[in-house]
């Protein structure tokens, strides 16, 4: 179901003509290391604030509250860019195994953040009560570093695989064929040996 | 004397450098990027822009280094199609503008505890400047050597 959904979002007239772009594409991309670049600074920031390595002249509440908002328009920015990316080639994507992994280190950011939201995020003016920051605070930082780095690393990856998209369909083929043949019937594709179903396509 | 590369002998050595590079350019860009904002009135406020810098110059500076010499030893895999390509001659030009432009005027205006009127044009100019180098970086990837466009 996610395949086919890949299938089709990719070959959406919008998604063909970003594909298809000679500029488009690389402008799109370059929006999306900028969001990282703005976006993933504020991130490393917050997390060196709690961890107490970095923006010590200020409190941990100023830097959590008032980088809420930009962090938020980065991520649309970045996640906006990525979604483009992604879709012009999403039959690619969903083979390759870095933009998977991408994937699952993003639904843990969610979890991790759901986790520590209450204790760390959502009131950090207890943080700044308490003489040294709580080590589950320190936890959160240090995982969320960990995460966002992974992620990134992950994106520059994806670049790196190209997943074998005709062999894929030609296997894919040759499996409905077989299906095709068992619910059919040994005979139903006379003269039609496996070879030449993988090489028609 | 042929002088081979052991970047080049490796098929992750690129891969992981360009992490490496990312990272690096996410805290300097980063740090950077978020001064800017704050003589913009955008992100952190309540404190003055001199104060922030003083608390960033140094992740702003590592953050550069790593970024260099990761590039230096990217750059080193192939060094002929990066001279031909033209979008790394700008990256190249926005970059030496970029930090020319950092560690002077910048910071003359980011050092000043009166806020000067153009702080904002200043904040702009370096957010414009550090765009230009990712824009450049990135179109690197999609040139052919030899000053044409493949597509």
């Amino acid at each position: 179901m996610l395949l086919s959904f890949a299938q089709w979002i990719q070959f959406t007239t919008m998604f063909t003509a970003l594909r298809g772009s000679a500029n488009v594409y690389p402008i799109v991309l370059s929006l999306h290391m900028i969001g990282i670049a703005f976006f993933g600074g504020m991130i490393l920031m917050t997390d060196l604030r709690l961890l107490g390595l970095a923006l010590r002249n200020r409190s941990i509440a100023d830097v959590v509250n008032q980088f809420r908002v930009p962090k938020r328009w980065g991520l649309l920015l970045t996640a906006t860019c990525g979604i483009l990316l992604a879709g012009s080639k999403a039959e690619e994507y969903y083979y390759n195994a870095f933009f998977r992994t991408k994937l699952i280190l993003f639904a843990v950011v969610i979890v991790t953040e759901l986790v520590f939201y209450r204790s760390v995020y959502a009131n950090p003016e207890v943080l700044d009560r308490t003489p040294s920051v709580p080590v589950n605070a320190k936890l959160a930082a240090a995982i969320s570093m960990l995460l966002w780095t992974s992620i990134a690393c992950c994106g520059r990856g994806i670049g790196y695989i190209e997943p074998p998209l005709d062999k894929i369909h030609a296997q894919i083929h040759l499996r409905q064929d077989c299906a095709l043949r068992a619910w059919r019937g040994p005979y139903s594709l006379k003269g039609q040996d496996h070879q030449d179903v993988a090489s028609t396509n | 004397m042929l002088i081979t590369n052991p970047l080049n002998s490796s098929a992750l050595a690129f891969p992981i450098l360009e992490c490496i590079h990312i990272v690096g350019f996410a805290f300097s860009i980063g740090t950077i990027a978020i001064v800017d904002f704050s003589l913009l009135g955008l992100g952190l406020r309540g404190g003055s822009p001199a104060q922030l810098a003083r608390s960033t110059w140094l992740l702003t500076l590592g953050g550069l280094v790593v970024m260099l010499f990761s590039g230096l030893l990217l750059f080193s895999s192939d060094p002929d199609m990066y001279y031909l390509n033209w979008a790394f001659l700008i990256k190249m030009v926005f970059f030496v503008s970029a930090v020319i432009f950092h560690y002077t005027i910048h910071r003359k205006v980011v050092r000043s505890e009166v806020p000067t009127s153009n702080g904002k044009l200043v904040a702009s100019v370096s957010l414009v400047l550090w765009a230009g180098v990712i824009f450049g970086g990135i179109f690197i990837g999609f040139l052919y050597p030899g000053l044409s466009v493949r597509f």
